[in-house]
């Protein structure tokens, strides 16, 4: 069926014809001093080094090599990311008051935003679209165990499963247990096995 | 409760995997470009606001209805970025940021491989 719109078009040359367009438009807007030549560059730099989960990684990665960084990871989140060299800004602005919650053998914890979507920005970088939907939400409150059966993480009956609603206030993440047989690895190893769900407790750290 | 306008942007579209951009492992993913190019006008526009971003994100889902209306849903041919830049099209030119005539021209020259000022620096 056609369509009204000619950017439906199935065109043979539409890439050519979107980056095209895209141009058009951009350089439309630097003549008419509405942007700069730098603008987008900027607005897509903040997004990848402004926040990202490989810095909640290399946090995470820190505490598995070095007992004293951990406590104060668990103790005080910023202080830990400002112990890092991580850019200017990234422990401050969306990460103001981040919380990390750590998993043991006995408990493990799972983030959830119970309002809206608020996320621990700047170290697990944008979150995936199911951390807003309204039947996570619900339900990761109601039956936990059975929404991480869903995502793959079966925990023994033992285990306590404590959910932290994360806020405007209070941005939680979760530190994950480090797995057997990584006792070799580097901490630039440690810190690729890192996801951003094992950071928000709907995954387990796989070797 | 955000600080920075591309956090609202961002997550305000997070509603539902239709609405959202992809991404992968927390960051965005773009494939091409020109989609860069894209996200990051609409948002430099808003935030310079020529537009509200309720009012893109409003754009951008009645696009993506109309694709869907006139499409199947496993329609290879999908493509966010194409709606995406067909939805901030509409808004700069509803908006008044640009003429449809103007850029229509533009275009024209751009394609015809007239002189068009270096943007790449």
């Amino acid at each position: 069926m056609p369509s009204n719109y000619p950017g439906f078009g199935y065109l043979p040359d539409r890439e050519t014809a979107s980056a095209a367009k895209v141009k058009a438009l951009e350089s439309l807007l630097i003549e008419k001093g509405i942007i700069t030549s730098n603008t987008v560059d900027t607005i897509l730099g903040h997004f990848e080094t402004k926040m990202g989960p490989f810095y909640g990684a290399k946090l995470v990665a820190r505490a598995w090599v070095d007992p004293a960084f951990k406590e104060l990871l668990v103790s005080d989140c910023n202080a830990a990311c400002q112990a890092m060299d991580f850019p200017d800004g990234m422990s401050g602005a969306e990460g103001e008051h981040m919380r990390i919650a750590e998993n043991t053998p006995e408990v493990h914890n799972v983030i959830v935003c119970t309002l809206c979507s608020c996320y621990p920005w700047p170290t697990l970088g944008l979150p995936p679209y199911w951390f807003k939907d309204p039947t996570f939400r619900a339900r990761v409150t109601r039956e936990p165990r059975v929404v991480l059966s869903e995502f793959g993480v079966e925990l023994d009956d033992s285990v306590e499963i404590r959910i932290w609603d994360t806020s405007a206030q209070i941005r939680w993440w979760v530190l994950p247990m480090r797995p057997a047989g990584t006792e070799d690895m580097s901490e630039a190893e440690l810190a690729n096995l890192l996801t951003p769900e094992a950071m928000m407790g709907v995954a387990t750290v796989k070797v | 409760m955000f600080t920075k306008f591309e956090h609202f942007a961002a997550t305000s579209l997070m509603g539902s995997p239709e609405e959202a951009p992809p991404r992968k492992d927390g960051h965005l993913q773009f494939e091409r470009d020109w989609e860069k190019m894209a996200f990051g006008v609409a948002i430099a526009l808003s935030k310079q606001g020529h537009y509200e971003w309720e009012e893109f994100r409003q754009t951008l889902m009645a696009t993506i209805a109309e694709w869907e209306a006139t499409h199947e849903l496993d329609d290879p041919e999908w493509d966010y970025y194409q709606c995406w830049l067909t939805a901030l099209e509409k808004l700069v030119i509803a908006s008044g940021v640009i003429e449809a005539g103007e850029l229509e021209a533009q275009l024209t020259q751009l394609l015809n491989c007239k002189a068009v000022p270096d943007i790449s620096t």
